[in-house]
């Protein structure tokens, strides 16, 4: 192994690095301009003012008004926090929640969690490109139907879901609906008035901020309960002094996403049809996982036949390259990813799947050397695999 | 513990690969074993000499402990008696590679099972013994539980008009040579199809296999259709793997069962 070589990283998805001029803005707040904002002095006073401009600066990135953006601990508090804070502040007008197949695991634990409390849960297939159908979701709709969570768009394999068109049946049937915008933000142009959506789930770090801070956004009377109890911070939804220096952090990377994202959009798109071109031409047997077209600038989601995800990054271990599968060999639970399986994949198809993310710090030499790679590494593998018969 | 912290001997073992590929001959039996939901397939021919074990090969589907484990068997048994072979254990090959993940004991550590069944096999075949399950594809649809409404809305007994299956995840049921051809037409209308049979595999004229081989189509051996699952319409598969004894889900959006 050669440890002199930068690690070249297409994980993206999973984490990211806090932009350096993101990490400059947030210093003065960990030191200098410590106040907690709810205090009535001067020091207090600098965190109050700075506290509300991040909140405006979040609010305009999602057009958004001021006073509905609420912020938590990250996105998986933000996912509980809508479903379970809506649904216990709402019980007496119905029962019922529609999810999809395909959402991130905190949603789909905290909707486990709703039914083990006696609230329905009904969750609507996808396509085999990972979408959700329209007409699919409004025949699950029923009188007892109280609210609508789908993300809006995959974080493993990318796939954009028809969030305009949820948004505008769950007003026409006075449903409200959320969505875990997560694995969109910074790749995709988030309007909450334009789409109808009530509540939306943010992260800090998918836009290049510090981990550890969340967004949920409330529109006016889609009110959950809150969940975390205390003092009374956030007008009463979330308690817990702010996490100032996080809060600094965000809005300075969502600021700069604003004027960055387009451009950036612009070259992801480019890597990314490239990575899913050239991987496609050059290794037989070898299928795109998610929405050839409705999918994340960032997002290659690639399947080979034969040979098992866990492998694969290993063997891109050993050559100095992160990426991240959709195989159980490597989650805790060993079961493969819900979301390939949503999509009609049979399990050991699913466990051969290679996903690039990319982002903000990759460079074309990166992309060149991940494509150098695939080819080896897949021969490799599909020369000890039982189960790989090329196709004559 | 990380579950691709690996000892260094199992990476060795995982990068270089020791005995990778198959034996063939009439000293020469295999041991298949796998586990579908986990993810890991691991074949393992033995020759033998004199009730002693000369060459062993292998062939793994699977993440880096599971074909380490396998490269690490392989070397251990060559040379060994059949008895002593048949005492090898998981643990025994975990341990000479110092150790592995405690979540890959179980699932990514199936070489032992896939030798003791190559040994199991070669007895057999001395012994003269011969165990071939029989299965019938047609009697086994009639067993299958579905709603009556998803009848023609997803579940279809003739191919009627081809276009229904555009872009549709199709699951067609084996029963025949006309099914094969109609699972091969098909493809013309969508790239994902199933085909699914109980047997070990499927007899038919070399031209058509042939097709079959070129045209994609996935199939399922040593699997039964058990029910056809969906809110509306259909939706979901519940298939039983035969060999292992397991039950799974399969998302589907048509089944074909011709009549």
């Amino acid at each position: 192994m050669n440890t002199s070589r930068p690690e070249i990283y297409l994980d993206y998805q999973s984490s990211k690095p806090v932009d350096p001029r993101v990490l400059d803005e947030m210093m003065p707040f960990f030191t200098e301009k410590f106040g907690n904002p709810s205090a009535l002095h001067k020091v207090g006073d600098v965190a109050t003012d700075a506290l509300e401009e991040s909140r405006k600066g979040i609010a305009e990135f999602i057009n958004a008004d001021d006073d509905e953006i609420v912020f938590t601990s990250g996105a998986t508090e933000s996912n509980n926090f809508a479903l379970l804070g809506y649904m216990l502040k709402n019980k007496r007008k119905g029962n019922h929640v529609i999810i999809s197949e395909v959402e991130h695991i905190s949603i789909l634990n905290i909707a486990k969690y709703l039914q083990m409390q006696g609230f329905n849960v009904t969750r609507v297939p996808v396509d085999r490109y990972g979408r959700v159908s329209i007409k699919k979701l409004e025949r699950r709709i029923t009188d007892q139907t109280i609210l609508i969570s789908i993300g809006y768009a995959n974080n493993e394999i990318g796939t954009i879901q028809p969030i305009a068109e949820t948004g505008k049946l769950a007003r026409e049937k006075g449903i409200k609906f959320h969505t875990d915008a997560v694995a969109a933000e910074g790749l995709v142009d988030l309007d909450v008035k334009r789409d109808n959506i009530d509540l939306m789930s943010l992260s800090s770090n998918d836009i290049y901020g510090p981990k550890g801070l969340g967004v949920l956004y409330i529109r006016k009377g889609a009110r959950p309960n809150p969940v975390i109890q205390g003092g009374g911070q956030e007008s009463g939804l979330r308690s817990g002094t702010e996490n100032m220096p996080a809060i600094i952090g965000m809005q300075a990377a969502a600021r700069i996403m604003k004027k960055e994202m387009k451009s950036e959009v612009k070259r992801f798109g480019g890597w990314r049809d490239r990575i899913i071109k050239q991987i496609l031409e050059e290794i037989p047997d070898s299928y795109l996982n998610g929405h050839p077209k409705e999918r994340l600038a960032s997002n290659a989601h690639i399947r080979f036949d034969g040979i098992e995800g866990e492998s694969i990054l290993l063997s891109f271990k050993d050559e100095g390259i992160s990426v991240s599968t959709g195989s159980a060999c490597s989650s805790k639970t060993l079961e493969p990813s819900h979301t390939l399986i949503a999509t009609g994949l049979l399990h050991e198809e699913a466990h051969g799947s290679l996903q690039f993310t990319v982002g903000r710090f990759n460079e074309d030499s990166d992309i060149d050397r991940a494509l150098e790679v695939v080819p080896k590494v897949v021969n490799r593998l599909r020369e000890l695999s039982p189960i790989y018969k090329a196709r004559k | 513990m990380k579950s691709t912290k690996y000892s260094e001997k199992v990476l060795d073992h995982f990068r270089n690969p020791r005995n990778v590929g198959t034996l063939e001959g009439d000293d020469v039996a295999s041991g298949s074993v796998g586990n579908p939901t986990c993810g890991d397939i691991m074949e393992v021919f033995i020759k033998v000499k004199d009730d002693k074990i000369v060459d062993a090969k292998f062939r793994t589907f699977g993440c880096g402990s599971a074909i380490a484990t396998s490269s690490m068997t392989t070397e251990m048994v060559i040379g060994m008696t059949l008895d002593e072979a048949m005492k090898v254990k998981r643990e025994d090959v975990a341990g000479e590679l110092d150790g592995l993940p405690p979540i890959k004991m179980h699932c990514s550590n199936l070489a032992a099972d896939a030798l003791h069944e190559a040994i199991n096999s070669y007895r057999r075949m001395e012994s003269g013994e011969v165990v071939e399950p029989e299965c019938d594809d047609i009697v086994q649809t009639e067993h299958v539980v579905c709603k009556t409404e998803f009848e023609n809305n997803g579940l279809y007994r003739t191919i009627g008009d081809p276009s229904v299956f555009d872009d549709q995840r199709t699951l067609v049921i084996y029963t025949g040579e006309a099914s094969i051809k109609a699972a091969i037409k098909l493809t013309d209308h969508t790239d994902r199809v199933i085909l699914l049979t109980c047997g070990k595999d499927i007899k038919m004229p070399d031209d058509l296999g042939m097709l079959l081989g070129n045209v994609g189509i996935k199939i399922l051996y040593q699997s039964q259709l058990l029910e056809i699952r969906g809110d509306f319409e259909v939706e979901r598969a519940l298939i039983k793997n035969l060999d292992e004894d397991e039950e799974y889900e399969l998302f589907i959006d048509a089944v074909v069962i011709l009549g």
